[in-house]
């Protein structure tokens, strides 16, 4: 070890009461930066994939201007070839086409306006988890024609079960009149009012012939392997869509086009948790300046010497961010280790806030929740503590320049 | 005498005393001022919950909320409005209101709605739609054919005031019922959902297309105070006969809202303990190095026979200096915050999708509550002193041997 | 040769709003090999006139030449460099580096001239024998008396092989016999490496041990005599 570093070390614990505390704040805020983001950073994985999982899917290619107004006139008109063509794109984990239509639907006693869906039944289980909230009855199979998946606030509001009968009466694509009769085959709920009290679904070929379609779709839901391979996938298929789609109709629109709320709530929770602890760790900065600012005031005696001894200022100064520098790092990786730890610990049990389940709900949020430690996590929380209170050393060591020796070997 | 002595002596290294002083008065700061942004984000969550046709009270026919159809509608309403005259103090307001689910369509368009028939000059002073209208103009009492559609529904449906919407519902014999309206109004919400939601006829106009005669849904109250509704409901229960009608409070009819409330009420609380320690560890550290200055001091006190227990105090009295100090200012900078963005507001309309995914509004208002600014005094001022008592007490055990050798 | 040489060297302190003249217009010079005290009563300018020398302090007008640099005309920079190099002090107070062994304090000063580690140790060594502290290497100056606690400063004010060491009452704070102790490996190491010596003293024995006696009185020089050992 170095002169200048043991220095640096020995000067540290010359305080020992001092230097715990100090880096005790500084692990204090490391520990709660890292638990936080991997907690953030955690629920926006789980935001997001609960979205694309139950809305979306991570990309959708739709007649341009379809998602502005949902008019079911703007129509994906050859779904086949479209479905050919991402079979061949790499990263498309799975993919399936969707029609929807606004109709009343009636039971014996009650009438609502709901959104007819109709869907793949096959590959609409890889894509979104409706297959897996079925609570009464059986999902869709190939096979079905007049059946239906109903919402349960809507079975409810409608009074009908599972074999039950339901009227549609909608409009078709061509104009005509679109009614039929489809028997209750199953009652899911997501949990999200929103789609258990407005939602059918049919099987898309009966949707087809019911709402005179002539075998388009509006949207082709397109689902990745990763959320990171999006864009990639998302460059490809506009690339290839325009050999098939030569009037330019057709758009490719991703997760965060499809759900702008999503990545905005999101951007929002990371301005508004950076505020936070930019405040946290500004609070610790002031809190420790003080143990950077000592050493000007016991030790000017000692900078003398070290002046008079020939050392520059400039190697004065470098000696002293030596010593706050080590302090500073010592902190942050007991931080990082203890951050670690805690966050580990709850990323394998993980968190339940209660009184929160019914509300996550809503926004198809698991009740339990899971932090993520990540790399990105402890070195975005560890370095915002770092270079704050870094910062905050700079001060005095910037300070020693300006002593001139004679008068600081006078101090006392 | 001794706050003199205490005072005097935190200036004794006034730079050390102003870097802490700091701590404490950010650290303070930030407890009042984002309480009261927090507050008010909850505040206006529940606030645009109560206005969107909520209320502070509503009253239904018993059934109506686990069903809500016309069958399950108040059929004299009369008997309500008299109990409601009685009781409601008096800068309560009230308006009745016919509320069902309803498909509204055009040449091109259809989607399902909520109709609402009201009572124009009374729900103005319940709910937000009677100073909403932005184009057009506000339903007349008796308008036959009148409706106005929030703005995001127009541009939905491609249409305009002047044009014809047709809404189509169920009356009370379950039999089909649909009417012609014609576009008089536009209004304007907080959020695209409620403007894609709710379409305004009058009461006549909807009673008389549902065949409901004078048979209404809803009641809505409004109080001068989110918190006087339970009490207020709680009269109401008493004087409306429990087999025939249903009395809520906007806690139960915004479970989301009062959840919100009940998050950020722990939220709030955990970040002035998170501030405070992080303070904490300044307010020891400082007090530590100002006490181990002056081991000589006290150790002569102790020699000349000062009782430990009277230097423990004085040091408890230099942080208590410190502390107040760093309180009145701390708080005096969260008041004068909150009150300079108290008219404009924080303006999130960058951001206004994500608001809306969460049902927020997008212009943030601080919200400055007494129950969170004494909170933040006292974690502040009882932790600090708590906290202050390590190296008080360590000062107290100098012996006059110790001080003596210490230079 | 001279390796001191000051001309006509004024300096006033401002103190709050009391002016005190300190040297006022002081020359002498001093030759290389010298073992020189400079006396004289406190407040005389004993002190200023060695910080002046050694680069600690500007001179507020006249001229102070060492080893042929002129330090009147020097930044603060320079004069690290100069002080790095050419000058050795030794206060009254010790003033060794608290954290640091008895080598380590030593070896400080090569650390800064950048000499090679495996060098730094076996010089620091070697001076530390040669003013009898073989063995106590290691010691922290707190673990040290005061007679060694100089001793170790007077290693390391030479060490780096300085033109000129200055002493401020580097006696001041010992025991008669330490003193002594003190000023024959002073002069010692004055005879066996030529380095010159110049204190600032009022301690008899230290005027004693001189070779040249200058004294002091309100800034000026009033006496200066060459005595013979």
């Amino acid at each position: 070890m170095s002169i200048d570093l043991k220095m640096a070390w020995r000067n540290i614990w010359r305080h020992p009461r001092r230097a715990i505390l100090t880096m005790a704040a500084i692990a204090f805020a490391t520990v709660l930066l890292v638990f936080m983001l991997s907690w953030q950073f955690g629920s926006y994985d789980t935001m997001i994939n609960a979205a694309v999982k139950v809305h979306t899917g991570h990309l959708q290619v739709q007649a341009a201007g379809y998602h502005e107004q949902q008019n079911m006139h703007l129509v994906v008109p050859d779904p086949v070839s479209v479905s050919r063509l991402l079979d061949d794109i790499p990263d498309v984990a799975a993919h399936t086409a969707r029609a929807t239509a606004f109709s009343l639907v009636s039971s014996h006693e009650r009438t609502y306006g709901v959104a007819v869906r109709g869907i793949d039944p096959t590959k609409e289980a890889q894509v979104t988890t409706v297959g897996q909230v079925i609570r009464q009855g059986k999902y869709l199979s190939d096979d079905d024609a007049a059946q239906a998946l109903v919402g349960g606030l809507l079975a409810k509001n409608l009074r009908v079960g599972v074999g039950d009968e339901l009227v549609l009466l909608g409009q078709g694509r061509d104009g005509s009149i679109a009614a039929t009769v489809v028997q209750v085959a199953g009652i899911f709920s997501y949990g999200q009012d929103e789609l258990d009290r407005n939602v059918i679904y049919i099987p898309l070929p009966y949707f087809q012939e019911v709402y005179s379609m002539q075998g388009a779709v509006h949207e082709v839901v397109v689902l990745g392997t990763s959320l990171e391979a999006v864009p990639r996938i998302k460059r490809s298929v506009s690339a290839e869509l325009k050999t098939i789609d030569k009037k330019n109709k057709l758009v490719v629109l991703d997760w965060m086009e499809l759900m702008p709320g999503l990545i905005q709530s999101i951007q929002m929770d990371l301005i508004s948790g950076f505020i936070m602890y930019l405040i946290l760790i500004i609070v610790v900065a002031f809190s420790i300046l003080n143990t950077f600012l000592m050493v000007i005031f016991e030790r000017t005696r000692e900078f003398g010497v070290f002046m008079a001894l020939g050392t520059t200022p400039g190697r004065l100064t470098r000696l002293l961010l030596l010593e706050s520098t080590t302090l500073t790092l010592l902190g942050t990786a007991m931080g990082i280790v203890a951050g670690s730890l805690v966050t580990w610990y709850f990323q394998v049990h993980g968190i339940v806030i209660s009184g929160t389940s019914e509300m996550l709900q809503q926004y198809g949020l698991p009740e339990r929740m899971y932090p993520q430690l990540s790399t990105l996590s402890i070195a975005v929380g560890a370095g915002l503590v770092l270079a704050i209170t870094l910062a905050a050393a700079l001060y005095p060591a910037l300070k020693v320049r300006r002593l001139r020796p004679v008068e600081a070997m006078r101090a006392v | 005498m001794f706050f003199q002595l205490g005072w005097r002596n935190i200036w004794r290294n006034r730079r050390r005393t102003l870097v802490i002083l700091t701590a404490v008065v950010i650290g303070v700061w930030s407890m009042i001022f984002l309480s009261s942004l927090m507050r008010g984000v909850a505040d206006q969550f529940v606030s645009n919950g109560i206005k969107t046709l909520t209320g502070h009270i509503q009253v239904h026919h018993t059934g109506y909320r686990e069903d809500p159809v016309v069958e399950n509608s108040i059929k004299n309403p009369a008997g309500v409005e008299a109990v409601l005259t009685a009781v409601l103090p008096p800068e309560a307001q009230w308006a009745p209101r016919v509320r069902v689910n309803a498909v509204a369509s055009n040449a091109r368009h259809s989607t399902g709605i909520t109709m609402v028939g009201i009572d124009p000059s009374r729900e103005a002073g319940v709910s937000f739609i009677g100073e909403a209208i932005t184009e057009g103009r506000y339903l007349k009492s008796d308008d036959p054919y009148g409706i106005v559609v929030g703005k995001a529904l127009v541009k939905k449906f491609e249409t305009k005031v002047g044009r014809k919407l047709v809404l189509m519902s169920q009356d009370t014999e379950g039999e089909t019922a649909s009417r012609a309206f014609r576009i008089v109004g536009v209004y304007r919400a907080e959020m695209q959902a409620t403007e894609k939601q709710f379409a305004f006829v009058s009461m006549p106009a909807a009673q008389q297309m549902l065949n409901l005669s004078h048979g209404i849904s809803e009641v809505a109250v409004l109080l001068a105070e989110h918190g006087q509704a339970m009490q207020v409901a709680n009269t109401l229960r008493a004087e409306l006969s429990a087999d025939e009608y249903e009395v809520n409070t906007w806690q139960e009819l915004l479970p989301m809202g009062s959840a919100i409330m009940k998050i950020y009420d722990w939220f709030i609380f955990i970040w002035f303990l998170v501030v405070f320690i992080a303070m904490g560890f300044g307010i020891v550290n400082t007090t530590l190095m100002a006490v181990f200055e002056r081991v000589r001091e006290f150790g002569l006190l102790k020699a000349l026979g000062m009782k430990p227990w009277w230097i423990v105090k004085e040091v408890l009295i230099e942080s208590f200096c410190l502390l107040i100090l760093g309180m009145v200012i701390g708080n005096a900078a969260g008041f004068v915050s909150v009150l300079a963005i108290s008219r404009t507001g924080i303006d999130l309309s960058a951001l206004a999708a994500g608001m809306e995914y969460w049902g927020m509004s997008r212009v943030i208002y601080p919200h400055i509550l007494g129950q969170d600014v004494m909170m933040a005094n006292l974690v502040v001022f009882i932790l600090g002193l708590v906290v202050s008592l390590y190296p008080a007490i360590k000062a107290s055990r100098f012996t006059p041997v110790e001080a003596l050798a210490h230079t | 040769m001279d390796i001191v040489k000051c001309t006509k060297v004024t300096k006033t302190y401002r103190q709050d709003t009391v002016v005190v003249r300190a040297l006022s217009g002081a020359s002498l010079s001093i030759q290389e090999g010298g073992f020189v005290a400079i006396a004289g009563p406190s407040g005389s300018g004993k002190t200023t006139l060695l910080n002046i020398i050694g680069g600690l302090d500007y001179a507020d007008s006249g001229r102070v030449v060492v080893d042929g640099n002129v330090l009147t005309d020097m930044s603060q920079s320079a004069l690290a460099h100069l002080r790095l190099h050419k000058v050795g002090f030794v206060f009254q107070a010790y003033n060794l580096i608290p954290v640091l062994s008895a080598l380590e304090n030593v070896e400080f000063v090569m650390l800064l001239q950048g000499v090679p580690p495996a060098e730094r140790r076996e010089r620091a060594k070697a001076i530390l024998d040669d003013v009898g502290l073989g063995g106590m290497y290691d010691r922290r100056p707190a673990e040290l008396s005061g007679g060694q606690q100089q001793r170790v400063a007077v290693a390391r004010s030479i060490v780096s092989n300085p033109s000129i060491v200055l002493a401020d009452e580097p006696t001041a704070n010992l025991d008669s016999k330490t003193g002594a102790s003190l000023l024959e490996i002073m002069q010692e190491m004055n005879e066996k490496k030529g380095v010159t010596f110049i204190f600032s003293t009022h301690d008899k024995m230290v005027m004693d041990y001189a070779r040249r006696l200058i004294y002091l009185r309100d800034g000026r020089i009033v006496e200066d005599k060459i005595r013979n050992g």
